[in-house]
């Protein structure tokens, strides 16, 4: 038979396997639960439910394969496919909970009929070429399609009949099997590693996926952070996906002790990251990784990897491990979620130890000068590290303005912000005054950079208030919608053992500023040409003002309504003002001046900051803008109030 | 013997047939001792050093994403921008950039052969997991604030104890095989001992120079390096380029005049270097840019110089490659230093164009040129065709996509802060550009994979010495 051919006659296996998958992850695990719920079973009832569920998949899973039933593998799949598209069926009657546990009973049955016969025969419908990238991509788009935003955010009652649909296709689709199937005996890619060891690996796998699962499943913050939204959802899917392709080339290329030790560490990394909420994004990333690098072994190992001299053995292989691994671990990840609501750092290491030791045993054998050389070094750095410490006197206690210094350093500020004006150039009147080159090197070390993504800081606490600071930490592209930087609210968080870095940050940034008041005179004698004012338009300028202006100074901006209570005086709506730094008595042109002044550098003593790197042309277009729009300047005891303001 | 380093060092593996060896070689009409040479030494060093440079990539692809669209920051909650770009500066210096020259050294102070040559791997992870320790100090937000330098804490006395390491391990070689053919002559002797000494204090260099109350000239018109600053720099890098080849080859016995010439000319520069001292000075004083125009001269003297030497026919490529980056590095690099086109230039992305033309450029196609001396016929896995002209031709496509943004930015700031259509045209190009590096590199990776697969390269041969 063509190889191509023999690829496209694998869709048959391919698409059971995926089948298999979505019937299990979103009707076993998710819909029936929901379903459950909107049946009012909860507690002790529910638990009585799961446990059926649980016995009736140990029980069929370990039967299955010592059977005579239904010898013929199609049918005996089929058989277990039916069955679970009737369990699908029936939850959607109002059931009560003798039947609920009966239904539970049903689903966990069918499961067990259908995942130990489909594996124990896969080689049937999956033909010969590359059949662990078919059972890979069978596993991936399993997954995919249970994060397909409309399967995974509809109702469970519709869930329940996608996957009752999906069973009865699947019927149809295993009533032939490809050619050429090959005959059982010693695998090409047969596992090094003792059948024990897989049952122990795999049970350490699913209990660790169904803890964190139940976890963040019944944690609304976790949950927020990891499936939903339906960003979230695609990327997981095709997160999915791609682990699941990777893991059938790390079978292939690896061996599964590798492919399971990267799972485990995947996983170990989520469960870890799940500790701290303020993890969970990057958790959400190393979590589907981790379950697929296993999923598709899971189906692999029995069905193709494991030795087994008869299909009968296969079977039988297969059985344990879906009965102890699959149901018995799963069980004993959800009680471990519902008891603990954590995952203990202390089992991570046990089933570390027990996934990674063949790994490590090998790792140690092979590579034992690598690793010996390697830890020595190690150690040695340690020791002089801490030996320095121990020698050099006491570091001072940092003040918070140095505190914020180490922060700056930390975060990296140094790769987008420059702390260096240099003299006889723009930079003077945007960000200036210069420093001397003695300053500079009293710093330690001076941080003057090396790229400019956003303005120069050196002088930035003479034109920036605290406030101003604070909220475009939290959220920069609210303050203006054009800006590009990361959001730093986690400083703000209190983490044990640091100071509120935040703060720190501020303080040393309120620091950078120069104590005369030459630069505001230069400022205040500046405006914009004739000629920019000539080429300025006031289009262009209410463009502007929606980007970096409406924030604040239109009655429904974000800033302006985010942090209202915290403005030293809050900035008035534009429109209807009062207009404080505006005199009534100047000319059209002072006032447009003045507009061109404070929007280029902001109004010293308030919050209002300035917009210094914008061209001269658009700061004449947003001033023109601004003078045909805005409120008259009024004289201060007309002027009415809004409310939380001062004069 | 004049510079006979070059007849004492071997440069090809005996079953090359590309070149032939003259008879008046001093190894091959003395007594000697003949040991295994290992391949898999330089195979082992190029896989760790592409394993960093598609790391590296895989990050600077990331950055560039996150430049376009800001929200992917908040997928990774803490490991901000900030915090990813010394991993990827750090990486692409103390990984991709300098394991090459460990290969080298490994070369030259015989590290191939056995028994010494089963240290090479060791050494080689406890470089490579100095620098995994080293990227998860500067993403969990600990540096020193020297760019660089971001060496901090417990890393900055792991990485110079891993390059004491390297130091220890070529010490052994060198007294393993003091009585090999490398050492036939005094003057090979003399250098190899010269240049151990030398080597021994670069951790301890390393580890002074992070600290942060050092700080190098500034040039107070700019905030950056001084023209003195940049022309200690480059000759540095012309003295590596000039030592090269004698680690890497024999030299053509009929031309010997692009080798005096051009040591003339470093020695003098060198001088005119030291003449010119470390102040804090300008890039408008003539002496400053004319001192550093003097660079121009080695626009013909090394391709000259490198012509002078044997080369396997594997080379071919990558030489033409680093010499045309050479020629185009040395004038912009001047031209970016001159009056008005600094001022024009300094802090936008011009200048990170032109570091771009320097290190994907320029020292990624001289690095790729060394391993594919190194490996010889294993050299195939960088000679791709199509992984050549996307890396060649994405990195010049960056330097002009940087260079138009950079102009832009020089007359007009907000272009780089407050993004536009146009900016962000170009940024999107310049990740298109970084994956198609991303994925050349990739390739070069997957290679260096499939050659440690290879029989020759997949273990060091346990055989010892044999006496002939």
């Amino acid at each position: 038979m063509p190889q191509s051919n023999q690829r496209v006659a694998g869709w048959r296996g391919v698409s059971l396997v995926a089948i298999t998958y979505v019937y299990f992850l979103i009707f076993a695990q998710f819909a029936f639960l929901k379903r459950l719920t909107e049946l009012s079973i909860a507690d002790a009832h529910l638990k009585a439910v799961m446990a059926a569920m649980a016995f009736g998949g140990i029980l069929f899973s370990l039967l299955t394969p010592r059977t005579n039933l239904l010898r013929s593998p199609r049918l005996r799949l089929q058989a277990g496919l039916a069955l679970c598209a009737a369990a699908a069926l029936l939850t959607l009657l109002p059931l009560v909970l003798p039947a609920s546990i009966a239904v539970a009973f049903l689903i966990g049955s069918g499961l067990g009929i259908l995942t130990v016969t489909l594996v124990t025969h896969l080689r049937s419908w999956l033909g010969t070429g590359s059949p662990l990238l078919k059972v890979g991509i069978g596993t991936g788009l399993g997954y995919l399609i249970c994060n397909f935003p409309p399967l995974f955010t509809a109702t469970p009652a519709a869930q329940a009949l996608t996957a009752a649909a999906l069973c009865l296709a699947a019927i149809a689709i295993a009533s032939k099997t490809t050619p050429d199937t090959p005959p059982e005996g010693t695998p090409a890619l047969q596992s090094t590693i003792s059948f024990p060891q897989v049952l122990i690996c795999f049970t350490a796998l699913i209990w660790l996926d169904s803890a964190a699962f139940f976890i963040i499943q019944g944690t609304p913050a976790l949950k927020a952070g990891t499936w939903e939204g339906t960003a979230h959802l695609w990327i997981n899917g095709l997160l999915h996906l791609v682990a699941a392709v990777a893991s059938a080339w790390l079978l292939r290329r690896r061996g599964l002790s590798s492919t399971l030790s990267l799972a485990f560490l995947a996983l170990a990394c989520a469960c870890l990251l799940l500790l701290d909420p303020h993890c969970v994004p990057i958790a959400s990333l190393f979590y589907p990784i981790g379950v697929s690098l296993y999923s598709v072994a899971l189906v692999a190992y029995p069905s193709l990897l494991a030795p087994a001299s008869s299909t009968g053995e296969r079977g039988r292989k297969a059985g344990w491990i879906y009965a102890i691994g699959g149901w018995f671990g799963s069980a004993m990840g959800i009680g471990m979620g519902q008891n603990l609501g954590h995952i203990p750092p202390f089992f991570l290491l046990l089933a570390g130890a027990l996934v990674l030791t063949p790994q490590i045993a090998a790792l140690l054998r092979s590579r034992r000068r690598e690793l010996i050389a390697t830890a020595v070094v190690l150690l040695a750095a340690l020791g002089i590290w801490r030996t320095v410490a121990a020698l050099s006197p006491k570091p001072p206690v940092l003040t918070q303005v140095e505190r914020g210094r180490q922060v700056y350093i930390s975060e990296g500020c140094i790769n987008c912000h420059s702390q260096y004006v240099r003299p006889n150039t723009a930079d003077v009147l945007m960000w200036g005054p210069a420093q001397t080159i003695d300053d500079l090197r009293s710093e330690r070390p001076p941080l003057i950079g090396n790229r400019r993504q956003g303005p120069d800081l050196s002088e930035v606490g003479s034109r920036r208030s605290p406030l101003w600071f604070k909220a475009h930490f939290y959220a920069p592209s609210q303050i203006n919608h054009a800006s590009f930087m990361p959001s730093y609210a986690y400083l703000f968080r209190s983490q044990p053992g640091t100071q509120n870095q935040g703060a720190d940050l501020i303080a040393y940034l309120q620091s950078l500023q120069d104590q005369g008041v030459e630069h505001l005179l230069v400022e205040r004698a500046w405006h914009p040409s004739a000629a920019d004012f000539a080429g300025a338009s006031a289009k262009h300028g209410s463009r502007l003002f929606t980007t970096y202006c409406a924030t604040c100074h239109a009655s429904g901006g974000q800033t302006r309504a985010a942090w209202r209570s915290s403005f030293r005086r809050l900035p008035p709506d534009l429109s209807v003002g009062p207009l404080q730094d505006l005199s009534a008595a100047d000319s059209p042109d002072q006032r447009r001046d003045r507009l061109a002044q404070i929007v280029k550098f902001g109004i010293p003593g308030t919050d209002m900051a300035g917009h210094e790197y914008l061209s001269d042309r658009d700061v004449a277009s947003l001033s023109l803008w601004l003078q045909q729009t805005i409120a008259q300047p009024l004289a201060p005891s007309t002027n009415p109030l809004s409310p939380g303001e001062t004069r | 013997m004049s510079l006979s380093l070059s007849s004492a060092v071997t440069f090809a593996p005996p079953q090359d047939p590309a070149v032939e060896r003259p008879l008046n070689a001093p190894e091959l009409n003395a007594p000697r001792i003949t040991t295994s040479s290992a391949p898999q030494v330089f195979a082992f060093a190029a896989w760790h050093s592409l394993a960093w440079l598609v790391f590296a990539n895989a990050i600077g692809v990331l950055l560039a994403a996150m430049l376009l669209i800001p929200s992917l920051n908040g997928l990774f909650d803490a490991w901000t921008y900030g915090r990813w770009m010394p991993v990827h500066l750090n990486l692409q210096l103390y990984g991709w950039s300098s394991l090459p020259l460990l290969a080298f050294l490994f070369k030259v102070y015989a590290v191939d052969r056995e028994p010494v040559a089963a240290w090479s791997r060791p050494v080689l992870w406890v470089w490579s997991s100095a620098l995994a320790i080293g990227s998860v100090t500067w993403i969990t937000g600990h540096s020193s604030g020297k760019l660089f330098l971001d060496w901090t804490g417990y890393s900055r006395v792991l990485f110079p104890l891993a390059i004491l390491a390297t130091w220890m391990l070529l010490a052994y070689a060198l007294i393993r095989s003091w009585n090999g053919p490398e050492y036939a002559s005094p003057l090979a002797r003399a250098g190899k001992i010269i240049g151990l000494a030398l080597l021994f204090a670069v951790p301890l260099l390393l580890y002074i120079s992070a600290s942060p109350t050092l700080y190098p000239p500034i040039n107070p018109d700019t905030g950056g390096p001084t023209g003195a600053s940049q022309l200690e720099s480059t000759l540095v890098t012309i003295a590596i380029l000039l030592v090269l080849p004698f680690g890497l080859t024999r030299r053509k016995a009929t031309r010997s005049w692009p080798l005096t010439v051009s040591w003339t000319v470093f020695f003098a520069e060198s001088i005119l270097c030291l003449g010119l001292g470390r102040a804090d000075v300008s890039h408008h004083r003539p002496t400053q840019y004319i001192s550093l125009g003097s660079l121009l001269v080695w626009i013909p003297l090394i391709p000259t110089y490198f012509a002078a030497f044997e080369w396997h026919p594997n080379t071919r490529r990558w030489r033409i490659a680093f010499l045309c980056w050479w020629s185009l590095l040395i004038p912009t690099g001047w031209a970016l230093f001159l009056p008005g086109i600094l001022d024009h230039f300094k802090f936008t992305d011009g200048l990170v164009g032109h570091s771009l033309l320097s290190m994907a450029g320029f020292v990624t196609a001289l690095l790729i040129f060394v391993m594919v001396q190194l490996l010889g016929e294993g050299g195939w896995i960088f000679n791709g065709t199509w992984s050549f002209y996307v890396w060649n031709l994405s990195v010049l496509a960056y330097v002009l996509l940087m260079s138009v943004a950079g102009w832009q930015e020089g007359s007009h700031p907000a272009f780089a802060i407050v993004p536009g259509t146009a900016r962000n045209i170009i940024y999107a190009l310049r990740l298109l550009v970084g994956v198609l590096m991303f994925i050349a590199s990739a390739d070069w990776l997957i290679d260096a994979s499939k050659l440690l697969r290879e029989p020759a390269y997949a273990q060091i041969p346990n055989a010892r010495s044999q006496i002939r």
